[in-house]
């Protein structure tokens, strides 16, 4: 429970309880504006980390709906302008001011700052319209459950020009979700004016475009707090989902010494400010006592921030991954499948049948389609409401997965080709692996599914292979399993023993090809090698082999058919290596499987430069590897579509063999 | 006339789908939009119907197996006795050359033992790992010995860290190993005046902008030359026969890091001296960045190697498998330039040496002609 604010008491989850009268609303408004101003202070005497957006006269406005939420279960997602959204939210004002200045007292101990914090239900991230998505995810999850809550997501009007903000109105207007968008529009985004970005003009009209219940209040009516209370209160009735516009002008610039207004415009901002109006109401004697009171109490906060020490790490984090939970032999999938595709659907079914948090979420799901490429076929009916036919919207649903893990459900979002993770890249670069690297209480257990590869002749932007991309993600785990993996197993695996954001690689062509271990088995999982035991790295060939082949996912049959040449027609022994974890990468498990090698050759379908093989190599570089090594992969060009050309492109046995032949 | 029936695509995911039945038999005749066959993906049963009326005069898939979309599941004839078109006879075009290389394997053979393709004869069609083996058995024990053994003993009772050699290590072992089981080595050297070479080098690398400097592959370009003109010095002994090569294959050595290669120019007998230089200043770098390609670090008739770097008075090279001479360059700390060079007993003498050092200790007159 943060330090106890005069006039004001928390309830028991934590939340300052404030009124809806004159007095209490200009006290905690005073605090508010008092706290953006020691920050201002603070950071003209050098005393902050980075740079901060304060909510300089739009105290009211940030105030007025999240004291409203007064059910323990109610969110409130913020972004770079949250101070009033989480003051009022937390009551926390050392939390803050010590979060800004990077100390140890900071709300979440200086490692988000002034736009990234977490508390409870509050969350603030820095990217606009970036929580958006994830308030429809939390919201489904809410209504699933039956809680009467309401989510909040305050966005600007500098926001309306975010795709994903549209795609989350959507999202929350096709689920019917108690989600209410909040836009603060102070007519000025950054240093440019509203007027000039809004198209059509309309705010409002937005909203109701996608069936959104909309209202405009002025954050400088008298009874503005009031009313914002009545729609809250017909949120939590149910109404759906709804826009609330709030008409509020800020009095300071957009963070430090950008302000472009004119002097006269700042003048009438001045004159309008609506806290100053409501002091005014109020007799000035109270209203010094209430300043005094407050500044009182502010200057104690800022005494105990500039006594918590400067944040440190105990030891500096090297990733930001939890460890992987129990396995559950309950779910143990067939090692051997008819095909991949059966594999992953009935590891599906599985998940569905025996994790009732388990949601499938993605586009074209629904029977008697079952998905592009039939992986969820059979499932839309028998598991109505948890498996989720979206809209085409790849961010939005990623974002709603997002909310839906955080949560504590466990999403598996199908996106239809693994082309389209660009799409999702915001919402996992920025978002997804964010939250549990900065927050110790938020986990990311969400689970991308996504068909990948080339060879079938669909053209640059349903072929490609870009693990290359999302291995580079901090936090982000990449899985990629092979015909010759548990595929299904490895599915299972990842929802429900691996609580860390998650891509599950699946190429296109093995969906049709038989599931069976062969001739591989797994090697020994190294205990530093986080994962490795969910996600194994498989091997076949001798430990002696004149060359180690490391290959993945769907290039293995090439590779395993490139293997068989070497042997039969030149006489090598030959050792295929395939990790099914390609970050993070099993280290130590592969510096045991190729360091002794004359020969590595790392092949992948990717665009691989700066890829999966030149990590595996580095790795071996770094460990004193002293033979010889060879990269084959997809140049850095456009995957063509016709079948001729693609071949041409794309590692083959001809094309890998040459080049291997080379090394001899 | 005869119609193919094709497999037919179900999906665009499936390239094969699997033949589940067959309903015509050969011979029977069949009508327009029959029947003939099933065929299967984990998806779907699609039937195959026949285009036309006819014959069923040949059945190219086979039940129960997969086939290839677009490939011929049957033919229809306009009798039953009409002749299906030939199938398609397997590509017997001639073996292209990498069809008559060497095996990889063979290639890795051949290099730890310093040999080339072209000495060992294949049993039949490519060089196998089984044809190096066994010349290596025939050529003599020295050859025979696997390298990790030259080394004398079976290290039994020792104790340490066995550590495997690298590539490059264990070419080496089988260089030297050569060098004391069959070459008969002997040692002459030559102290000479350095200024000479060293005002031919400088103007000859103003005069074409070299960035380097060329004296040693210019005192190299000189060793090529000599060769050519004296084939008893590029040579060695085959079966009780001299072998005078007909290439010179110039060896020089380029010392990368902890690696000891001797990187090899081919033919270089045929290039000009600044081309020549050129070539061998490229296969320095490339030997210094661990890029030398198979044919470069194999195969030398002459070598040429220089400590000039290290400042020692001598070094005494080892001669390079089936070569005759290595010479050897070296600059003491005090500016004494000795020219030496190891040299096999067998295939020349001390005088022949000795003349070849002192013509390569003379650069070139400036007007072109040799010294």
């Amino acid at each position: 429970m943060p330090r106890p604010i005069p006039n004001f008491a928390f309830n028991s989850a934590g939340k300052p309880q404030i009124g809806c009268d004159d007095r209490s609303l200009f006290s905690f408004g005073n605090l508010i504006r008092q706290t953006e101003q020691l920050i201002l202070d603070l950071f003209g005497r050098g005393l902050l980390s980075g740079t901060t957006h304060t909510c300089l006269g739009q105290e009211l406005c940030q105030m007025a709906v999240v004291r409203a939420l007064q059910h323990d279960d109610d969110v409130v997602l913020s972004n770079h302008r949250n101070h009033g959204h989480f003051l009022t939210y937390s009551g926390d004002f050392l939390g803050l001011v010590a979060e800004i200045m990077g100390r140890e007292a900071g709300v979440c101990r200086g490692y988000g700052g002034s736009q990234h914090m977490a508390v409870r239900h509050f969350h603030s991230n820095g990217v606009q319209a970036g929580m958006t998505a994830i308030a429809t995810g939390l919201a489904l999850e809410r209504r699933q459950r039956g809680s009467p809550s309401v989510v909040a997501v305050m966005v600007g009007d500098g926001t309306l020009g975010e795709g994903l903000l549209y795609e989350s109105m959507n999202l929350a207007a096709v689920w019917k979700l108690p989600v209410l968008f909040v836009v603060e529009n102070n007519g000025i985004a950054q240093t440019t004016v509203t007027t000039s970005t809004i198209g059509g003009g309309n705010i409002a009209a937005r909203g109701a475009a996608f069936g959104l219940k909309t209202w405009q209040l002025n954050d400088a009516d008298a009874d503005f707090c009031a009313q914002a209370q009545r729609i809250v209160d017909a949120m939590r009735d149910g109404i759906g989902p709804g826009m609330l516009v709030v008409e509020t002008r800020r009095l300071g610039p957009h963070s430090k010494g950008d302000d472009l207004r004119s002097a006269q415009e700042r003048e009438r901002i001045d004159q309008r400010d609506p806290l100053a109006a409501l002091g005014r109401r109020l007799p000035a004697s109270e209203r010094s006592a209430i300043e005094a009171s407050n500044q009182a109490f502010l200057r104690g906060v800022e005494a105990a921030a500039l006594e918590s020490p400067v944040s440190t790490f105990a030891v500096v984090p090297t990733h930001a991954l939890r460890p992987a939970t129990a396995s559950v032999p309950a779910l143990a999938q067939p090692t051997d499948a008819a095909n991949v595709r059966l594999a992953i659907n009935t590891a599906l079914r599985t998940l569905l049948t025996h994790r009732p948090e388990v949601l499938v979420l993605g586009e074209d799901l629904h029977e008697p389609y079952g998905g592009a490429f039939k992986v969820t076929a059979g499932l839309s009916e028998e598991f109505a409401g948890r498996v989720i036919s979206t809209p085409i919207s790849e961010a939005g649903i990623t974002g709603a997965g997002i909310g839906l893990a955080l949560a504590g459900r466990r999403p598996v979002v199908e996106i239809m080709f693994a082309d389209f993770m660009t799409l999702c890249m915001d919402q996992l670069y920025n978002h997804a692996v964010k939250f549990p690297g900065m927050f110790p209480e938020a986990s990311v257990p969400l689970l991308m599914r996504t068909p990948c590869g080339g060879r079938r002749g669909y053209g640059p932007t349903h072929s490609q292979s870009p693990e290359n991309m999302l291995v580079s993600v901090p936090g982000l785990t990449v899985v990629y399993g092979s015909h010759r993996h548990n595929v299904g197993q490895l599915l299972v695996d990842a929802v429900t023993c691996w609580p860390n954001p998650t891509v599950f690689l699946e190429h296109k062509l093995l969906y049709g090809e038989a599931q069976a271990a062969g001739a591989f088995a797994s090697l020994p999982a190294h205990s530093d090698d986080l994962g490795s035991a969910l996600f194994p790295t498989l091997s076949s060939g001798p430990a002696e082999a004149d060359i180690v082949l490391l290959s993945y996912g769907g290039m293995l049959p090439v590779v395993e058919r490139v293997a068989r040449l070497l042997r039969d027609d030149e006489e090598l022994t030959v050792r295929i290596v395939a990790p099914a974890l390609l970050t993070p990468l099993p280290r130590h498990a592969l510096r045991a499987a190729l360091l002794g090698s004359p020969k590595v050759a790392v092949i992948e379908e990717s665009h691989h430069e700066y890829g999966v093989g030149a990590e595996v190599l580095a790795l071996l570089a770094e460990s004193g590897f002293s033979g010889q090594v060879l990269r084959i992969g997809m140049p850095p060009v456009p995957i063509a579509a016709a079948r001729s050309l693609e071949a041409s492109q794309l590692p083959d046995e001809k094309s890998i063999l040459a080049r291997i032949l080379g090394m001899f | 006339m005869s119609t193919p029936v094709h497999v037919p695509r179900v999906n665009n995911n499936d390239d094969e789908v699997k033949l589940v039945e067959l309903k015509v038999e050969l011979g029977v005749q069949v009508s327009a939009g029959q029947v003939l066959a099933s065929v299967e993906t984990d998806k779907a049963v699609v039937d195959v119907e026949a285009p036309a009326a006819g014959y069923v005069i040949a059945i190219a898939a086979q039940l129960d197996a997969m086939a290839q979309v677009g490939s011929v599941l049957l033919w229809l004839g306009s009798t039953a006795d009409e002749a299906p078109p030939a199938l398609a006879m397997p590509d017997t075009a001639a073996a292209t050359d990498s069809e008559l290389a060497p095996t990889a394997k063979a290639r890795a053979l051949l290099l730890q033992h310093g040999l080339s393709a072209e000495q060992v004869p294949a049993s039949a069609g490519r060089l196998s790992a089984d044809d190096v083996a066994r010349f290596v058995v025939t050529r003599g024990p020295a050859l025979a010995q696997p390298a990790f053994a030259a080394t004398g003993g079976s290290g039994a009772g020792l104790e340490g860290k066995s550590v495997a050699l690298r590539p490059d290590e264990r070419g080496m072992l089988a260089t030297v190993t050569w060098h004391r089981d069959v070459a008969v080595a002997g040692y002459i050297e030559l102290p000479y005046d350095a200024q000479p070479w060293e005002a031919y080098a400088k103007q000859l690398g103003q005069q074409h902008a070299l960035l380097l400097n060329p004296m040693l592959a210019l005192m190299a370009w000189r060793l090529v030359e000599l060769a050519s003109q004296t084939p008893k010095l590029n040579a060695t002994i085959v079966a009780d026969r001299r072998l005078e090569y007909s290439a010179v294959n110039l060896g020089f050595t380029v010392q990368a890091g902890d690696t000891l290669y001797l990187a090899v120019l081919r033919n270089a007998m045929v290039l000009g001296e600044v081309e020549f230089v050129k070539q061998l200043i490229g296969l320095q770098r490339r030997a210094a960045a661990h890029q030398l390609g198979p044919q470069e670090t194999q195969g030398a008739t002459i070598g040429f190697s220089s400590m000039a770097r290290w400042d020692v008075s001598r070094h005494v090279p080892i001669l390079a498998p089936q070569s005759a001479v290595m010479v050897a360059h070296a600059v003491d700390a005090k500016g004494q330039a000795v020219l030496g060079a190891s040299y096999d007993h067998r295939v020349l003498h001390g005088a022949a040496v000795a003349a070849m050092l002192r013509k390569l200790s003379r650069p070139p007159k400036v007007d072109g002609a040799s010294a």
